[in-house]
């Protein structure tokens, strides 16, 4: 395989709606990283920050707690008895290398209030709508749907 | 008046753009500024431009162009001078600096990984494993009113979340990582549990393609990845 130019989205292969959810996965590449010339000045990016999603404030909240319990009251154990084992022989395969890394992910129900806020705050003034995030969505019902 | 300024290339790049616009409403012209070895890439941009999302395609389908026929610097997007010869003494100022880069840089692309994993998946898995996360479940279904239950519950359940987040990310990282250059890991945003941008060289894409196909196949339909590439190397320039 050759570097391919591919079209501007460039997905190769995306959980969401090809190109249109592509650009808003990138949006951070462009906006936040590339070279920088400091003689240079930026234009304003007001209406175009508001959709950078960073906010990552509450990692551990009462309210975090209390909409993970409830997740896991809802869940149907018997349902779904096979998937763990697939996951944690999958993890372990994985993970033998013992690599332990930083990353500090973590689903956070405050803060995905806000983005979802955001988001809509974002969609009602923008025209082009197709930008929005758009990937298949598998979570809890209580999470608003975007 | 004011340029808006796309990237960075080596004079020599043919810099085909045909059919392709700029920033801008209604979008400006695309041209070069040359100076010695390096080019950029410029339009004319008018002095209140209030760049739209439709600029950050224009923006990100000029670099993607520019990548077909060589090495480019990709700059952060909106980035303006006040004229053409700002530019080229911005370029000559830092000549050999970008020239390194782009020849640091070349026949590498980056590729940007996301990934998450459905969260039912994940907490029937701590479920099933934490007897602890068990037996509080159970009580709180059972009727047991406390509210300290879902409390407790709760917090078990994202530090158990938190810890196996980390682990597939580093997992993931681990087993992609012999076919990189480098690697550049950001704060995974949403329902993400992995945000990382890889520069890969040329050489090895087909390697790192088949090692991430293989990843997704293996880790099944429970895990989203999103994989996105070849992008110029706006995390590595």
């Amino acid at each position: 395989m050759t570097v391919v130019p591919q079209s501007a989205s460039s997905v190769s292969r995306g959980g969401g709606g090809g190109g249109t959810a592509s650009l808003y996965d990138i949006l951070e590449l462009i906006l936040d990283r590339g070279l920088v010339i400091d003689v240079f000045i930026r234009v304003s990016l007001v209406g175009i920050e508001i959709l950078k999603i960073d906010v990552r404030i509450v990692v551990a909240s009462v309210d975090t707690y209390l909409r993970f319990a409830e997740a896991c009251n809802r869940l149907d154990l018997e349902a779904g008895r096979k998937a763990p084992t697939q996951l944690t022989d999958v993890v372990g395969k994985i993970t033998e290398g013992g690599a332990r890394g930083k990353t500090k992910g973590a689903l956070t129900g405050a803060v995905e209030a806000i983005t979802d806020s955001l988001r809509q705050e974002s969609d009602r003034d923008d025209e082009e709508p197709e930008l929005r995030r758009a990937r298949p969505v598998r979570r809890p019902a209580r999470r608003r749907e975007e | 008046m004011a340029v808006y300024v796309y990237s960075i290339t080596a004079a020599t790049h043919p810099q085909h753009l045909d059919g392709l616009t700029g920033v801008g409403d209604p979008p400006a012209p695309l041209r070069t500024v040359r100076a010695g070895p390096l080019s950029a890439i410029v339009s004319d941009a008018s002095e209140d431009l209030r760049p739209k999302r439709r600029d950050l395609l224009a923006h990100q389908t000029v670099q993607q162009r520019l990548m077909a026929d060589g090495t480019v610097l990709p700059l952060r997007f909106g980035l303006t001078a006040d004229d053409d010869n700002a530019v080229r003494e911005a370029l000559e100022q830092r000549c050999d600096e970008y020239t390194q880069r782009l020849t640091a840089l070349e026949g590498c692309a980056e590729y940007h990984l996301k990934a998450a994993i459905d969260e039912d998946v994940l907490l029937r898995q701590v479920l099933t494993e934490s007897s602890e996360a068990r037996r509080l479940n159970d009580d709180i279904k059972a009727g047991d009113t406390n509210p300290d239950l879902p409390l407790a519950l709760g917090e078990l359940v994202v530090q158990e979340v938190q810890t196996r987040h980390q682990a597939l990310a580093a997992g993931i990282a681990e087993a992609l990582r012999p076919y990189t250059r480098q690697e550049r890991t950001s704060e995974p945003t949403g329902d993400d549990f992995l945000n990382i941008s890889f520069l890969v060289d040329q050489e090895n894409q087909e390697r790192f393609l088949a090692a991430e196909k293989g990843l997704t196949e293996e880790l099944g339909e429970d895990f989203d990845f999103r994989m996105y590439g070849p992008l110029p190397a706006y995390s590595f320039v």
